[in-house]
């Protein structure tokens, strides 16, 4: 039971290549630098890029596959995103946002509960994105990722934005998270203690400058 | 001595007079309209019946434009498709085409004899033009551009990874659109509402030449007070001033954001 991905983005000089294989329960940390290729590689596990060439499986089953023509709406892929800067729907209070897609049938779940506690959440549900600060954003992001039922879970620089302090306690709750978590994580990071604490194993986006930006990911470093 | 850096002199010689040519034919209405009578002057039979029927009318035709206007400044905004630039110059086109004009052309689209209107007439016996319908279709001519060009920069500020998020978190297509862009574009889409509504409201010269003057039927406040001035009635004075109310009421109900919309989408 893994997530296999092993396929080509062409967008207009830019190409990516990505093969990647990641079991369930184990957290594949991506690394590499700026504009090479981590978040369209998260985008398209996601299913808001669609590969040019190529094919992820999930479990076996096609989410993407290009010489089918199958694409799984993103909606359908069962995945769970925490994206750069949090992603948070700025219109929406914060209890709307960690809603957001469940039913009513979740409030007052001691999951629910649980998680509002793990990222001391109690005093701002019903704040709105905008007037939080950054590390608060971000643990509202977390805590709706990790609610989110999911079969992947995808993030996208977590602790970038944060502070020395949020930083270790997201860390810490991430940590928590990934050891109860039976899917598959992918981590987008830049921060080497990070990768080190939080990841099972690592890819690097290598780049090469030809007449083309190409750039590949893969080639596992298994700790 | 003022310690600042020293503007170009006398821009306010040019200034001044902009700013009193609007300002004093408002003074004026204010100042000749005999308030004793106000109330008398607008709620007598021909502007009261006029009030009525410009609320209505320019209710349905800012229905219609959030109706249909919302889709297509959606896709203009996000879809590339073939002749987007004709279609979009083509919406805008009425807000520079003179209003007469622009019912001069509707009267030969779906008048009695119109490119449209003939077959109307002769296969469902519908006849537009002339009709309460005609006044909609003429305000909704009119002032559907202001309403698809605000949303139009409304959608184009839309954070489209907000959007991606909300389809990873389970919500569909119509959900994300409906819950997550709709949600974030409200206040441009509440100011494009007030704008469309007023330039609704205030529209004479494609009604006139569409759907004729006719009280009780295509007489809106705009053309009563045409009517009302031929005849030299002073209510026409009363019609004016409260079409001024509501204009100022729309400008303080929407403060700066009218302008900002104007200018990005009003995010």
């Amino acid at each position: 039971m893994s997530l296999e991905i092993d396929c080509r983005l062409l967008r207009g000089k830019f190409s990516l290549d990505v093969q990647l294989s990641v079991e369930r329960g184990s957290t594949l940390a991506i690394t590499g630098e700026n504009g090479s290729g981590k978040t369209s590689t998260l985008d398209m596990v996601a299913g808001l890029l669609a590969c040019t060439e190529g094919k992820i499986l999930l479990h076996g089953k096609a989410l993407d596959d290009s010489t089918s023509g199958r694409f799984v709406q993103p909606e359908l892929r069962g995945v769970s995103t925490v994206f750069q800067g949090g992603g948070l729907f700025s219109h929406l209070s914060v209890e709307k946002n960690i809603l957001f897609g469940r039913n009513a049938a979740y409030k007052n779940t001691t999951k629910l509960d649980n998680t509002i506690g793990q990222f001391n959440l109690a005093g701002l549900m019903s704040r709105k994105p905008p007037t939080l600060s950054g590390g608060q954003r971000q643990r509202v992001a977390l805590a709706r990722a990790f609610l989110a039922p999911s079969d992947i879970l995808l993030l996208d620089e977590p602790t970038t934005s944060l502070d020395a302090v949020s930083r270790d306690e997201v860390r810490r709750a991430m940590k928590a998270f990934f050891e109860i978590y039976d899917g598959v994580v992918i981590l987008v990071s830049h921060d080497d203690t990070e990768v080190a604490e939080l990841a099972t194993q690592v890819a690097r986006v290598r780049v090469s400058r030809d007449e083309t930006t190409s750039a590949k990911l893969g080639g596992l470093v298994v700790k | 001595m003022k310690r600042n850096l020293s503007p170009p002199r006398g821009l306010w010689l040019f200034a001044l007079p902009a700013a009193a040519i609007v300002v004093v034919p408002v003074i004026a209405v204010v100042w000749r309209t005999d308030w004793s009578n106000f109330f008398a002057s607008i709620s007598n039979d021909v502007s009261r019946t006029a009030l009525v029927l410009s609320l209505r009318t320019s209710f349905f035709a800012t229905s219609l434009a959030l109706i249909f206007g919302t889709p297509l400044a959606w896709l203009l905004a996000n879809r590339q498709f073939k002749f987007k630039a004709v279609v979009r110059a083509l919406c805008v086109l009425p807000m520079v085409l003179p209003p007469v004009v622009g019912g001069v052309a509707l009267l030969y689209a779906f008048g009695r004899r119109g490119l449209v209107g003939a077959s109307l007439d002769e296969w469902f016996g519908i006849r537009l033009a002339f009709t309460e319908t005609a006044a909609v279709l003429a305000q909704f001519f009119v002032a559907a551009p202001f309403f698809i060009l605000v949303m139009e920069a409304a959608f184009d500020q839309v954070d489209r990874r907000l959007v991606g998020a909300a389809r990873t978190f389970g919500a569909g297509p119509w959900r994300a659109f409906v819950t997550v862009t709709l949600g974030l574009v409200r206040p441009s889409l509440v100011a494009a509402l007030v704008l469309t509504w007023a330039r609704a409201l205030g529209e004479f010269g494609a009604t006139i030449a569409f759907a004729g003057n006719t009280a009780g039927r295509t007489q809106t406040v705009p053309l009563a007070v045409y009517s009302q001035l031929e005849s030299g009635d002073q209510d026409a004075l009363a019609l004016s001033m409260l079409m001024m109310i509501v204009s100022l009421g729309v400008l303080i109900a929407l403060r700066g954001r009218l302008i900002s919309a104007l200018r990005r989408g009003g995010q």
